[in-house]
């Protein structure tokens, strides 16, 4: 029983950190802009890309790894700068159409650039080995996803609680104008949160694309979508809670894929019934679910409208 | 009095927009019996007319109603299946549902039943979904719709359905765009029909859009994307309103679904991504968000310039001995998505802003007047 | 004793550890023009959001021409027969004037979606029509019928709102601040107007407002609250005398009076 379920739960929980990185950024940017930026999935697919065209020019692993970082921080610097900006005062609709055209934008170039053919990601030396836990065998990425998930958050948190800049972005993030009015540089306030939350999803795709090995201009588009739910499901603006609904989603996600042979094992089902085909389902279902019932998520705050 | 003549001059740019709607149908009607069905001009007539209706779907929910909804595929797909189960000629059943042992379903309705039955169906599922993703504000109302599309993508390629669905593999074979082409004993197309019958059918359905836009309902919408609160404090009922334009505009997306299965020949759940949704979303966005004629202006430019005008974009072109650099194969996209920020950017409002064609009429007659008093 | 339009008891509202309106109890009667006046922050329109349905009451019992409405919808009260401006002027702004008050009518309405769309509803149509006519040529603003709403210069927004309101055929209407941003002559022509319709329109009239000339010229009664709390109530004379209100309301006035 066990040995049938562990397999699963630990890819679950590999994923889950990996979604934690990219929900992050949702969370962070939607606790200071209210935008749901849409394109923070094809980001990530976009860093990805650079890794598979970096590698591919020879230039050693251990300096394509930063520099990826580096490059899709920037890349999230600019989207903000150029499609962003300008509507910051417009009604949310534009900036949410504004998110939409850029994933739209970054998926034709990326189709484009690659001829739209899966691009084998490179393997990076330690994280792609094998490596065998209590029976099941998994690659070191599977192991090392949740710790380094951790780590960075911790510091996140940190950084956010502890430091000049982190109050900043906790006044911005409680009241945009107030906090303009004090003299906080907002320009450089969202930018900084856009760089940190592209720089963590450039960290996901690194560990993502390391275990699903090969790289297209749709890739972003799932794991955008279920980081994003994961962070509606913890409670948006919350990075806690981003966190903990990743690792519950991608969790549930991966014992889905299971399911048949889970309850085939365990007596519950004479043949599989392709429960496989809902692993993605799920995900919207439980978002639908908890919306319902408990709108601002998990961890969110009650807002009340002022009339 | 005044209002008297003022209601004239309204009737007589609806009059003028009407008559240019019905032209356009008698050029198109003579157009596909003189040119070669095989021309561009039809597929984007075809298309255009199927992404027009789609797209005013949308806008009736996000234009006129404020509700950001981002589930439209999800009721294409509904609509295209649901035209699909029951137009497969029960002959040809055996070779569709080959997995299935021919499918569960052993009777055909005519295609017009089961279009209209393709709207019906999605705006049932509309109903359901509604109750809960209705209650939820802008942007969780966007990511909820876009969760449901997901869902309904996933049942629909369930094994356990293939019986009905068929699974994840094609539908295919039920009646297409070209069957509505009228033929001879020998087989030999004697009238074409099958651009303007598609034609008519996504402007049959935009009428009654723009019908429920002006009537008392349509006003009620609007009062509710304006300004909620008042809406409600002047007696209107969100839940009931906002479920009524959720409906209706599911109900045209299912009968749009249905079209786009006629036009594409085949079906498949997978072709109904979150990709399709934005790209419906961009062209209302280009044709001015809250515009029926921008919507549909748009949907055919939009459909054109990705079809036909925009092609050779995608291919090597020599300018006598030097090759013009970037083109090949996904340029046109590249070019597309870029001609879609500067919109979304820069002009925000789109081709039409809130206008309708009557307005532009009106527009021409004010304009033409002031030069005849300045003369 | 004329008949009893709105029976408010005991009406308390929190929002999480704040008392907004605590233990409010009152009582309008029909054709009366009731104030309901305190400092800022006092509490009244909260009040008016909850008798409007927009709040939900935390405890408390509100009813109409003695029917229960606590908890109803907001859209469930205005059928009932009550209407409502707002302070912060709440106009549907993509519409012209005569649409604004157009679609106030379509509560009243009895066609369906199917009727409506079909043009099967003329003369209900045409009926609302003429009825918005009526109310614009009412207010003064038939002329501007064409213009934008919220185009309209701030004192002209007030009236319409109010026409708008009217639309819905309230018994009773509720003026959230009607005379905020007007000038004093303004003001004075806003009072006989409330007067007006009042009787033209057989009205019960509940109204927020911190002029105090206009207040005091057209209120019955008059309803002071201070922190949420009643402290006085009665007509403008003995409301103006009461040492309570002097201490916690007319401390303010200077400033009320620079506004």
């Amino acid at each position: 029983m066990w040995n049938t379920i562990f397999p699963y739960l630990l890819t679950g929980i590999s994923v889950g950190g990996q979604y934690a990185l990219i929900a992050i950024g949702y969370t962070m940017v939607y606790g200071i802009l209210r935008l749901i930026n849409f394109a923070h999935g094809d980001v990530f697919m976009v860093a990805g890309i650079v890794m598979v065209y970096m590698a591919a020019s020879g230039m050693p692993l251990w300096l394509c790894i930063p520099l990826v970082l580096i490059v899709t921080a920037l890349v999230g610097f600019l989207i903000e700068r150029i499609a962003y900006k300008p509507l910051r005062n417009a009604p949310r609709m534009s900036a949410m159409i504004s998110a939409i055209g850029v994933s739209y934008t970054l998926q034709n170039l990326v189709l484009y650039i690659t001829g739209g053919l899966n691009q084998l990601y490179p393997t990076i030396p330690w994280i792609s080995d094998s490596v065998t836990i209590f029976g099941a065998t998994t690659k070191m990425v599977t192991v090392v996803t949740p710790v380094l998930t951790i780590l960075l958050v911790v510091a996140l948190v940190a950084l956010i609680n502890h430091t000049k800049i982190g109050m900043a972005m906790r006044a911005v993030s409680r009241d945009f104008e107030t906090s303009q009015l004090m003299g906080i540089k907002i320009n450089s306030v969202i930018s900084i949160t856009f760089v940190i939350g592209t720089f963590l999803a450039g960290v996901a795709s690194v560990l993502y694309f390391t275990n699903y090995t090969t790289v297209i201009q749709t890739s972003g588009a799932m794991p955008g979508l279920k980081a994003f739910v994961a962070a509606v499901f913890g409670g948006i603006g919350s990075i806690p809670g981003a966190v903990v609904g990743a690792f519950i989603i991608g969790i549930a996600e991966n014992i889905i894929k299971g399911l048949d042979i889970i309850l085939f094992k365990l007596g519950v089902i004479a043949a599989p019934i392709g429960l496989a085909t809902f692993s993605d389902a799920f995900t919207f279902a439980l978002l639908i679910v908890i919306l319902a019932v408990k709108p601002t998520g998990l961890f969110g705050e009650k807002t009340t409208d002022k009339v | 009095m005044n209002n008297s003549l003022n209601k004239k001059k309204a009737d007589s740019a609806t009059i003028i927009s009407a008559v240019i709607v019905l032209l356009i149908y008698v050029a198109v009607f003579v157009a596909e019996q003189f040119i070669a069905p095989t021309s561009m001009l039809f597929t984007v007539l075809k298309k255009g007319a199927t992404y027009a209706l789609v797209a005013v779907s949308m806008n009736l929910l996000n234009g006129f109603t404020g509700i950001f909804s981002l589930g439209q595929a999800g009721f294409m797909l509904i609509g295209a299946y649901t035209y699909g189960v029951f137009t497969i000629p029960v002959a040809e059943r055996l070779n569709v549902y080959q997995y299935y042992n021919g499918g569960l379903v052993q009777f055909v309705l005519p295609w017009f039943v089961a279009m209209l039955l393709a709207g019906l169906v999605a705006a049932f599922f509309a109903f359901l979904i509604g109750m809960p993703v209705l209650r939820l504000k802008s942007d969780y109302l966007a990511i909820a719709s876009l969760g449901f599309a997901e869902i309904i993508r996933a049942v629909m390629q369930w094994d356990k359905l293939g019986p009905i669905t068929n699974g994840s593999n094609m539908l295919r074979l039920f009646p297409a765009f070209n069957d509505f082409n009228i033929k001879n004993a020998d087989g030999q197309v004697v009238v074409y029909l099958s651009t303007l019958i598609p034609m008519l059918i996504a402007g049959l359905c935009i009428g009654v859009i723009i019908l429920l836009i002006n009537s008392t309902f349509g006003r009620a919408l609007k009062a509710i994307r304006d300004d909620e609160i008042a809406a409600e404090a002047m007696g209107i009922r969100l839940a009931s309103h906002k479920r009524l334009a959720f409906c209706i505009s599911s109900f045209f997306a299912g009968v749009g679904g249905a079209m786009l299965a006629m036009y594409q020949t085949t079906v498949q759940a997978k072709g109904f991504t979150t990709a399709m949704t934005y790209e419906i979303l961009l062209i209302v966005v280009i044709g001015g968000i809250g515009s029926v004629t921008g919507s549909c202006l748009s949907s055919f430019l939009f459909v054109a310039a990705s079809e036909w005008w925009l092609r050779f974009l995608d291919q090597k072109q020599m300018i006598g001995d030097f090759e013009v650099p970037l083109l090949r194969n996904g340029f046109r996209l590249v070019v597309f998505s870029i001609i879609i920020m500067i919109v979304v950017l820069f002009f925000r409002k789109g081709i039409m802003g809130t206008k309708e064609l009557p307005d532009l009429i009106r527009g021409i007659g004010k304009k033409n007047k002031k030069g005849a008093t300045a003369k | 004793m004329s008949e009893n339009v709105l029976h408010i008891e005991h009406l308390t509202m929190r929002f999480g550890g704040v008392v907004a309106v605590n233990d409010l109890s009152m009582d309008i009667n029909q054709g009366e023009i009731v104030a309901l006046i305190g400092p800022n922050g006092a509490g009244k329109t909260t009040a008016f959001n909850m008798v409007t349905g927009v709040y939900q009451p935390t405890e408390g019992r509100i009813s109409l021409l003695g029917r229960d409405i606590t908890g109803k919808r907001p859209d469930e009260i205005t059928k009932l027969g009550v209407a409502r401006t707002f302070q912060n002027i709440r106009l549907f702004s993509s519409m012209t004037v005569f649409d604004n008050v157009l679609t106030a009518h379509h509560l009243r309405r009895t066609s369906n979606f199917l009727t409506a769309t079909f043009r099967l509803n003329m003369a209900e149509e045409k009926k609302m029509r003429a009825e918005t006519e009526r109310l614009l040529r009412e207010v003064g603003l038939w002329e501007l019928r064409d213009e934008q709403a919220t185009s309209l210069p701030y004192g002209k927004q007030r009236l319409l709102e109010i026409a708008r309101a009217l639309a819905t055929e309230p018994q009773l209407l509720l003026l959230d601040e009607p005379a905020a941003g007007m000038n004093p002559q303004e003001t004075e022509e806003l009072g006989e107007f409330i007067k007006e319709i009042k009787d033209k329109f057989h009205l019960t009239v509940f109204l927020i407002e911190h002029h105090m000339n206009l207040v005091m010229g057209i209120s019955d009664r008059i309803y002071v609250i201070d922190f949420g709390k009643q402290i006085a109530e009665g007509t403008p004379a003995q409301v103006q005398d009461d040492p309570a209100v002097i201490a916690a309301y007319l401390g303010v006035d200077e400033e009320e009076g620079v506004q």
